[in-house]
């Protein structure tokens, strides 16, 4: 009796463990209740209303996992290369740029283990071997309305053609370049840019110092955002955000939505983080459809999960990339080509930016 | 060092007439003084310098080639020339601005002394960048200052995005450093040589070139050196203040470390900028001492 009781309960125990085997398998926001109690996680990002919003996606999974969250930034690469080197990594989870995934993936950015995140909403084409997207978001080019009125600028190469469209340009000189753009510029420049070469990067760049000395390099989003709400430049190439914020404020620009550049962020987890699991817990809440609609309610980029619906007012929805038409117009650059690249690109870029 | 070991002890201690075993015993201790201030010098100072140079060798690879990179590079070049040239200005600049104030604040009554180094000291209260963003809204193509050319109707004038208007801005945030050091030493001009000028039939002007402007000399100097130097490493005014011709080494020096992980080559950067800076300090110091020494034979 006491055999078939223990056998009973053994059947039983498996066919309640069967079920939690299955759910083993991650959901996108799920986390198991109390399951981090006592860990502490740093997440790295860039501060401002961004990481707030991040923070505030992520509370439920603070609440839930019993996980203290403790935020720093800014994301610096440098830093992260000091602490990969030291052996000492106290950044369990970074938002990066869009380039740097890709260039540092696995000596700086671990490849990830994909039994460990729902990545299935996602939109299609943005997750890496090392990141997944952190939201999304778009850099336009906005064209002041006074200068153009009738006769708008309808895409990057009118940006380009300084003869029928006279006026200051203003361009993101905040980092590294953007190669979206310099793809846009070669293609002004009447080449190709699914062709691309690596000598055609001097040619793109030629395209952007041909603007002239009146061109304007801003250095951070705020600048941009300044630019438009003073009216400084007649074109602003600028991230969605600060052009929806700039819009809001007053500034008189339009957006110009052909061609507009895809961007994402990536959520990345180091190398030699103390406790992966745990990264992976907080990346996987991280893509859960509430979190994402908290994300865009607080910062108005756009979610990166599909199912996400979140409530926001009417300038921040005409700003929002993710609409089936939007993703029609977008353009994406070709990665491979700007990770192969980068450090040709980037050296050209600085020689730009210092007036040579 | 020109500090003497009393200058550390209450006065009572002081004085002539004790036994030298005492005076070697307070040198010794006076040494012991410094020990905070050196500690912090090699831990915040010398040991990250020592590493950037050995980086500056050694980073990707052993040997000169973050150097021969730095001088192959047009950009380099032009940038680190360019670095020095604005540096001159910003100095020359504030000394003009500077001296004539240092001035005043050494002849006005006590209430206005009171109000001008109010002046001078609040800018040290207010973040570099604060104060760099107000000089972008005066600057600007559609700001304070063009606003108010165009409303009398004279021509807008490119400020924003120029040398001029970096100069302009680093100017303001130095000229705290080219005031006190001009003010602490004219505050300690005898006055009464310019009398004596006066009275040996000096016309006031001719007193004040040959008598006073020597005597200030050693501030005017100290000021010189301090603003230039800093000037060299300014980062965040030109950022924000100048265009891609206006740009300073150590934007470059942030991108290679920041944004290419060159460490190496912006570790050569930053000793190619120290070594100049160095061997512009190295021949102007002889320069001033002998100039200092002349006008002083003449006095």
């Amino acid at each position: 009796m006491k055999k078939l009781a223990r056998a009973f309960a053994l059947t039983m125990t498996c066919a309640l463990a069967l079920p939690a085997f299955a759910q083993d398998k991650p959901v996108a926001g799920e986390v198991k209740e109390g399951s981090l109690k006592g860990k502490t996680l740093t997440f790295v990002s860039y501060g401002g209303i961004y990481q707030d919003g991040q923070a505030a996606a992520l509370q439920e999974f603070v609440e839930k996992s019993g996980a203290t969250l403790l935020n720093d930034g800014p994301t610096e690469i440098a830093k992260l290369k000091a602490q990969v080197d030291s052996g000492n990594v106290t950044w369990d989870v970074v938002d990066t740029a869009d380039l740097p995934p890709y260039v540092h993936c696995g000596t700086l950015f671990q490849k990830l283990d994909f039994s460990k995140l729902d990545v299935s909403k996602i939109p299609p084409g943005q997750v890496g071997e090392c990141s997944v997207p952190a939201m999304n978001y778009g850099v336009v080019l906005m064209y002041k309305n006074d200068t153009y009125k009738d006769n708008p600028p309808k895409n990057w190469q009118d940006f380009f053609d300084t003869e029928k469209f006279p006026g200051v340009r203003a361009i993101d000189g905040s980092g590294d370049p953007t190669g979206s753009l310099l793809e846009q510029a070669f293609k002004a420049a009447g080449g190709d840019p699914k062709a691309m070469t690596t000598d055609d990067i001097e040619k793109a760049i030629q395209k952007l110092r041909d603007l002239g000395p009146d061109t304007i390099y801003w250095k951070t989003g705020a600048e941009s955002q300044q630019l438009a709400e003073s009216g400084e430049a007649d074109m602003i190439m600028m991230w969605t955000g600060r052009a929806m914020t700039a819009v809001k404020n007053g500034a008189q620009y339009t957006p110009v939505w052909q061609d507009w550049l895809v961007v994402m962020d990536q959520i990345t987890i180091p190398v030699g983080v103390k406790d992966t699991d745990a990264s992976y817990a907080l990346i996987n809440a991280y893509l859960g459809k509430r979190s994402q609609e908290i994300l865009t309610e607080k910062t108005s980029y756009t979610p990166i999960n599909t199912d996400a619906k979140p409530q926001v007012d009417e300038v921040t929805t005409s700003f929002l990339t993710s609409t089936p038409e939007r993703i029609a117009q977008g353009y994406q650059q070709n990665i491979p080509f700007w990770v192969k690249n980068f450090d040709l690109a980037a050296e050209q870029w600085s020689a730009l930016l210092s007036g040579n | 060092m020109t500090a003497t070991p009393d200058q550390g002890l209450p006065t009572g201690l002081a004085g002539a007439g004790q036994p030298a075993f005492l005076s070697r015993f307070r040198l010794r201790g006076a040494v012991w003084l410094a020990v905070p201030a050196v500690l912090v010098l090699l831990v915040a100072l010398a040991y990250p310098l020592a590493i950037v140079v050995l980086r500056s060798f050694t980073d990707p690879a052993p040997g000169l080639d973050n150097y021969v990179w730095f001088f192959q590079s047009a950009v380099n070049r032009a940038v680190l020339q360019r670095t020095f040239v604005v540096a001159a200005w910003v100095t020359v600049v504030s000394l003009i601005c500077a001296y004539p104030y240092a001035y005043a604040m050494t002849i006005v009554g006590k209430n206005l002394r009171l109000a001008l180094i109010l002046c001078v000291l609040v800018p040290f209260w207010l973040s570099g960048v604060v104060r760099t963003l107000a000089w972008v809204i005066l600057l600007q193509d559609s700001g304070v200052i063009n606003s108010f050319l165009r409303g009398v109707g004279l021509p807008p004038v490119k400020l924003i995005r120029t040398l001029p208007g970096v100069v302009i801005g680093m100017t303001q945030v130095l000229l705290p450093f080219m005031i006190l050091p001009i003010y602490t030493v004219m505050k300690g001009i005898d006055t009464r040589l310019l009398q004596a000028a006066r009275s040996l039939g000096a016309k006031p002007w001719r007193a004040f070139v040959q008598i006073y402007m020597p005597l200030s000399l050693p501030g005017v100097y100290a000021g010189c050196i301090i603003v230039f130097i800093l000037s060299l490493g300014f980062y965040i005014t030109p950022a924000l203040l100048g265009g891609p011709r206006s740009i300073l080494l150590s934007s470059l020096v942030q991108n290679q470390v920041l944004s290419l992980l060159n460490w190496g080559r912006g570790g050569a950067m930053g000793v190619v900028l120290l070594v100049a800076t160095f061997v512009l300090l190295a021949i102007a110091a002889p320069l001033m001492r002998q100039k200092h020494s002349a006008t002083r034979r003449e006095a």
